[in-house]
């Protein structure tokens, strides 16, 4: 292991105020303030810099899988146990809408470029998009082609992208009207995308992330040595895209090289699980969250 | 009248008459002062008229405005209001009138609000214009000081009051109010100065009259300092020209030696001469104006051409006080600067005026000298490799030395003499310095053998070249002739050529046939094809003729072009055999290809499967898939995923709407509902009997899609050629026939193709909609049943294992119109009525009648042809199966599974058996998928206080876990069965992993067992 510069490695915060598990832990837009939701029903924004807890959001009523961020920081949306999906308003921190619709529970979600679509994945294998423009609470597509539940979605300017645990990650190109499916034979806990979005990072159960071309769906690289057996975690790239970050389940951190797929730096962050990873999109700074409860912020 | 004004003189204002005054208004005028009187609440308002403005409610209101109205005669728009449709945008200038009342206007006299200068006591007014007119005027020409003029050199330009009186009491302009006192130094030197001007006039200055001018003005100066009339201040001075030096207020450098001005100004003119000879207007202009002040020793050495005069001024050192330290730096530079006086005399333009040119800047351009080209330099250059063999040759050629006698000199000179050859003239001193002392190498130097060494240098050399030259030749042809042949081969084209083997088939069917050829053309690109079939891909060894016909079709498979027909009719096969052997060689050339993939050749299963071929019970493809994947599945794991597939998806209008995207379906009929939703209503509806006949004819409309490539239609007969282009007619048609039959009436039907659906219809309009859709999905298998009969077998040659075929086509009928009666009947009976109606085509009837019906079958064909056109192009034969598979895998149906066309149809019976009830249990299984998950989740939450291990990520693992045991349930209609151990292995382990945390997803797991 080489020691490297400019990866994240010292501990420069933790943010306490979850009880219990903190399910994820996500970046705004640019990176100034971060929001965690967990199995204590509530969703939480930190100013991570500064250590500081700003607001608390409360209104699910089972657990909070996954919370998003508008770009211009005015609407939140968060999905859980409850399946629904809630679409706040950050600084009042009230409910805007309830979409509802989904069978079960909801596993991510997330707003598209202009934040007028929600798009969230469930464990009923299907991928709803709900419009925020209009008072309907009904999604305006349904995407139920997976076989198994859908662990995790992103977006891009035309696309949706979501794994399944049926093993493959599916590109819906909205633009060309196909869907491509990347069969990678392994259940699917996690996608993100690389900056330039051009491949997808993909974790899957047999303790692998999986880095994959978006255009020629090849398979460019494996990243092991972490375990991820059975936990939703997530993995993403830096902000340089020069190395790939994933928690695991034995409570460290492992950063990869993109490129050569070795282990460049691994150290215990938390006490248990690694549920969530997220990187700031333009400093060398990253926040994990755990099922002890804590989320912790790392600087270079 | 007139005369009389002309006749008498009037003084005075003329006393109105009363009479001209309208009574009203004299009563007004009167009432105004007696109502000024009265109190305020007995006051009244009146207008000009005299009239009263403001009413009681019962006398009319009030009377303002226009009649009591805010409008005017023009109406209610407003005055400044244009339409700015016609006349855009029009500025309108506001004037006070705009603002004031008529009344107003009318006290106001006609005369406009005016800033009058009659009481300008001290002169600010004036003064302010005139600064205005001097900023205006110093916009038009250049002057020495930047920026506004200060106030203190614009003087008002009029007369203030005071000056006035001033004026009128005799004083004038130009004097001291106090008592002038005549100064008898002034006049002396005035007297002085006009005796000069005489002096230079009679030297026949041309310009004298600018020389006149600008010495009154400097006259006037030098008068005013010297008259000492400081303390009037406001003393109007007429600038005539203006100051533009940078001299402080009133300093003359000339103030004593007046000789120098004289000179200055001569000089001036001069040069004021030769631009204006030379032609420069802008640099005239740039110091035309500033000549006339411009102060003499100021910067002149780098501004001023450097005459013989300059120097002689400077060098006289006249006491100029700072003005002579300056000249004294510059003198020292003409001396430097003539020899570039071209460049000087550029910088001189930029410079601007009152600054000079530094003598040595601080900023230095380095200059670097061009590099020095040699003598001997060629500017063209040569490549080494062609004139290599011309220098060799040029070079003095060693006589032919007889080899020393001495055999082991011999060998290291050769050794040597190769070596440095190879590796250049260093090697050689190289080892004349290692070797000085060493004899045996004195050859190098000129010792023993020096000659034969020479000469077998230049041998060696001469033959490296040449190996050089020719591997230069070697390597650059190749890369820059690339024909279009060979760029087709490395794209994958294939030239069109002519077909000309085909001469047995009917010319208007190549014609026919020519898109679909065409489509064949383009193959796997040249570097993913191997030439020839290796060793194990000669499945058919044991019989060379089909082996033979085997690789034939290969080359037909993967490298395109025209189909070759060469194979029909040349050995006497019959159409069934070919076409059996046919699906032989397909399933064989997927094995291989498959094989292929595999880097590591388990030619295992190859075997295997070519050994289930030979055996020749089969026809059909055998289920590839399982045996390969269970022989090498960990490397299929690694090597082949992640595997790609595309399918056609329908964003929803709004979707793209809010991505900010054009639907890329805009327009489009709304899609046709899958394959997959109408296989399930099928399992769904359908009792187990029914079940059965999908699961038979699956394997067989398989096959049936592969036999309608194109290739197979050619060697067919004319009859299936109709049937295909009638094939064709009915893919275009067949959507709105489709739905018509269901939905319409029989009125609405026409046509030919109608006429079966007609009889269906009456039969089926009684019958409710779920029937319909049973009769739809039965439709579909009979359908592909009637295009294996109607392609593979024409009416007339049903022989051997076809007509079994055939049977077993009719059984299908049979079963169909047993189990499912609707179908059944429907079929049979349009068949009869086809017949009736046109007994003459009784040959192909059955024929196109199924054709009819394969439609919605052929339908989804088109769907996915459409949804990648050129990938279906490509792959040509392989096409139509792939894009069926890939529905039914979408689908999830039992169509997608290879393994059911190999099942022994007892199994089958049983399989579909389970099928059914499986899907039944499914069906219910999801619809209380959610009470089910509710009641479980109810109790993770009660649970979840006292789970220590109750994680997101717990649950989360549980709930996968879980799904894994769904997705196992769902993959037996899927393509993975064969992942079905693996992952019941993968599930246990779970379990047992898992024993200690009992989860409530747990719970809701068991719950689908449960229901399984």
């Amino acid at each position: 292991m080489v020691a490297v510069t400019g990866l994240p490695l010292r501990e420069a915060g933790v943010l306490k105020g979850h009880e219990g598990a903190v399910l994820a832990v996500r970046f705004n837009g640019d990176g100034n303030y971060c929001l965690s939701c967990g199995k204590d029903r509530t969703l939480r924004l930190w100013n991570p810099h500064r250590g500081i807890h700003i607001k608390t959001y409360k209104s699910h009523g089972r657990e909070v899988r996954d919370v998003h961020v508008t770009p211009d920081n005015a609407k939140l949306v968060s999905c859980g146990g409850d399946r629904q999906i809630f679409y706040w308003d950050v600084s009042t921190g009230r409910v805007i809408r309830k979409f509802r619709g989904h069978d079960s529970e909801v596993n991510s979600v997330k707003f598209n470029e202009y934040a007028s679509v929600v798009v969230s994945a469930g464990y009923d294998q299907s991928v709803r998009a709900w419009d925020c423009r209009s008072h309907s609470t009904e999604p305006i597509q349904i995407i139920d082609t997976f076989q198994d539940s859908v662990m995790s979605v992103c977006l891009t300017k035309s696309e949706i992208i979501a794994g399944s645990v049926d093993g493959t990650v599916r590109t819906f190109d909205i633009r060309i009207g196909r869907e491509l499916v990347d069969d990678l034979k392994q259940p699917v806990n996690c996608v993100s995308l690389s900056n330039d979005t051009n491949c997808i990072l993909a974790s899957c159960l047999d303790s692998t992330l999986r880095l994959l071309d978006r255009s020629s769906g090849e398979l460019l690289q494996e990243y092991k040595g972490h375990t991820c057996k059975s936990f939703k975690m997530d993995c993403c790239l830096t902000n340089s895209d020069a190395h790939v970050t994933s928690g695991s389940e034995d409570g460290f951190i492992y950063f990869w090289d993109l490129v050569d797929a070795s282990v460049v730096s691994k150290f215990r962050a938390h006490a248990s699980v690694v549920t969530s990873v997220s990187y700031h999109p333009k400093d060398s700074c990253m926040i994990t969250s755990s099922v002890d409860g804590t989320v912790r912020v790392w600087k270079e | 009248m007139d005369g009389d004004e002309e006749d008498h003189v009037f003084y005075g204002t003329p006393i109105e008459r009363e009479e001209d005054t309208s009574t009203r208004k004299r009563k007004a005028a009167a009432d105004a002062g007696q109502l000024r009187s009265l109190p305020v609440w007995k006051q009244e308002v009146r207008d000009e008229e005299g009239r009263r403005r403001f009413h009681g409610a019962f006398t009319g209101g009030f009377s303002a405005g226009y009649y009591n109205t805010v409008g005017s005669k023009e109406g209610w728009t407003p005055q400044t209001f244009t339409s700015s449709r016609k006349s855009r945008a029009e500025f309108k200038q506001q004037s006070i009138y705009q603002f004031l009342d008529d009344d107003e206007i009318k006290d106001m006299g006609g005369h406009a609000l005016e800033t009058s200068t009659q009481f300008d006591t001290f002169g600010f007014t004036a003064a302010e214009y005139a600064r205005k007119q001097a900023e205006k005027e110093q916009e038009k020409r250049p002057s020495a000081i930047p920026g506004p003029a200060p106030d203190d050199i614009v003087l008002p330009a009029t007369d203030s009051i005071g000056m006035k009186l001033l004026q009128k009491m005799g004083w004038r302009r130009g004097h001291s109010i106090r008592e002038t006192k005549a100064d008898s130094l002034y006049d002396a030197r005035r007297e002085a100065r006009k005796a000069l001007i005489a002096f230079s006039s009679a030297a026949g200055e041309p310009d004298l009259a600018q020389i006149e001018s600008s010495l009154s003005g400097n006259d006037e100066l030098i008068e005013r300092s010297n008259d000492g009339i400081y303390s009037s201040g406001s003393t109007p001075v007429y600038v005539l020209n203006p100051k533009q030096d940078v001299f402080g207020l009133g300093y003359d450098p000339f103030k004593h030696a007046t000789e120098f001005r004289d000179r200055k100004e001569l000089h001036e003119a001069r040069r004021k001469d030769q631009d204006n000879r030379k032609g420069f207007p802008m640099r005239k202009n740039l110091f035309a104006s500033n000549s006339g002040k411009y102060a003499p020793g100021f910067g002149i050495g780098a501004l001023e051409e450097l005459d013989v005069e300059d120097e002689d001024i400077y060098a006289s050192g006249a006491a100029l006080g700072y003005a002579l330290e300056e000249t004294e730096v510059e003198e020292k530079e003409p001396a430097k600067v003539t020899q570039n006086n071209n460049k000087l005399e550029y910088r001189k333009q930029g410079v601007i005026s009152g600054f000079k040119v530094a003598s040595n800047p601080d900023y230095n351009v380095e200059r670097f000298h061009p590099p020095v080209i040699p003598q001997n330099f060629e500017p063209v250059h040569k490549f080494s490799s062609p004139p290599e063999p011309a220098s060799k040759f040029a070079e003095a050629l060693p006589q032919e030395v007889p080899p020393p006698e001495d055999s082991n000199l011999k060998l290291l000179i050769d050794g040597l003499a190769t070596l440095v050859a190879r590796c250049g003239k260093l090697f050689e001193d190289l080892s004349k310095e290692k070797n000085k002392s060493n004899p045996l190498f004195s050859f190098i130097t000129g010792g023993n053998g020096h000659s034969y060494y020479l000469r077998k240098l230049w041998e060696e050399k001469q033959k490296h070249g040449d190996q050089q030259k020719q591997m230069d030749t070697k390597s650059m042809p190749s890369v820059p002739k690339l024909t279009a042949e060979s760029r087709g081969r490395i794209l994958g084209e294939r030239p069109l050529e002519k077909s000309a083997e085909s001469s047995s088939s009917v010319v208007p069917k190549e014609i026919i046939h020519l898109q679909s050829n065409l489509s064949d053309t383009f193959t796997k690109p040249a570097s993913l094809q191997q030439a020839q079939p290796s060793e194990s891909e000669k499945p058919f060894k044991s019989d060379p003729a089909k082996q033979k016909r085997f690789e034939l079709f290969l080359k037909d498979k993967y490298q395109g072009g025209l189909r070759s027909t060469h194979s029909s009719g040349t050995d006497g096969m019959s159409e069934t055999d070919r076409a059996r052997e046919r699906l032989d060689f397909e399933a064989a050339a997927e094995a291989i290809e498959k094989g292929k993939r595999n880097k590591q050749t388990n030619n295992q299963s190859v075997e295997q499967f070519l050994e289930l071929a030979r055996s020749g019970d089969l026809h059909f493809i055998p289920s590839l898939g399982t045996e390969k994947d269970q022989s090498s599945h960990d490397e299929e794991k690694t090597k082949i995923y992640p595997k790609r597939e595309e399918f056609q998806w329908r964003p929803s209008p709004i979707l793209c709407k809010r991505f900010d995207i054009i639907d890329p379906f805009m327009g489009k009929p709304p899609p046709l509902p899958r394959a997959r939703s109408r296989m399930e209503t099928l399992i769904f509806t359908t009792d187990s009997a029914k079940s059965v006949q999908p699961a038979k004819t699956e394997a067989a409309e398989r096959d049936a899609l592969r036999i309608s490539q194109p290739k197979i239609l050619e060697e067919t007969k004319l009859n299936a050629e109709e049937a295909d282009n009638e094939l064709n007619l009915a893919n275009v048609e067949r959507p709105v026939d489709l739905y018509k039959a269901i939905f319409s009436d029989d009125s609405d039907d026409e046509g030919d193709f109608a006429s079966p659906n007609n009889v269906d219809d009456q039969e089926k309009k009684a019958e409710g909609a779920n029937m319909t859709l049973n009769r739809l999905v039965a439709g579909d298998f009979l359908e592909s049943l009637g295009k294996e009969l109607g392609l593979g077998v024409p009416s007339d040659t049903n022989d051997g294992p076809y007509k079994a075929n055939l049977e077993t086509g009719g059984d299908g009928n049979n079963n169909i119109s047993s189990k499912n009666e609707r179908s059944g009947l429907e079929h049979q009976s349009s068949n009869m009525l086809w017949e009736n109606k046109e007994p003459a085509v009784s040959k192909s009837s059955s024929l196109e009648i199924v054709m009819g019906n394969v439609s919605s079958g052929a339908q989804h064909d088109m769907i996915d042809k459409r949804a990648f056109p050129l990938e279906g192009d490509v792959l040509g034969n392989t096409d139509s199966r792939r894009s069926n598979r890939s529905i039914s895998s979408s689908g999830r149906t039992i169509y997608s599974d290879h393994q059911e066309g190999e099942d022994p149809s007892e199994e089958k019976d049983h399989r579909s058996n389970r099928h059914k009830i499986r899907s039944q249990h499914r069906r219910r299984s999801r619809s209380s998928d959610s009470d089910s998950s509710s009641d479980s989740r109810q109790r993770v939450h009660s649970r979840s206080k006292s789970d220590k291990r109750s994680s997101g990520g717990e649950s989360r693992k549980h709930s996968k876990h879980h799904k894994h045991k769904r997705r196992r349930s769902r993959s037996r209609y899927s393509n993975h069965d064969d992942d079905r151990d693996r992952k019941d292995d993968h599930r246990r382990k779970d379990k047992r992993h898992r024993d200690g945390a009992s989860d409530a997803t747990y719970s809701k797991h068991d719950d689908y067992r449960k229901y399984r």
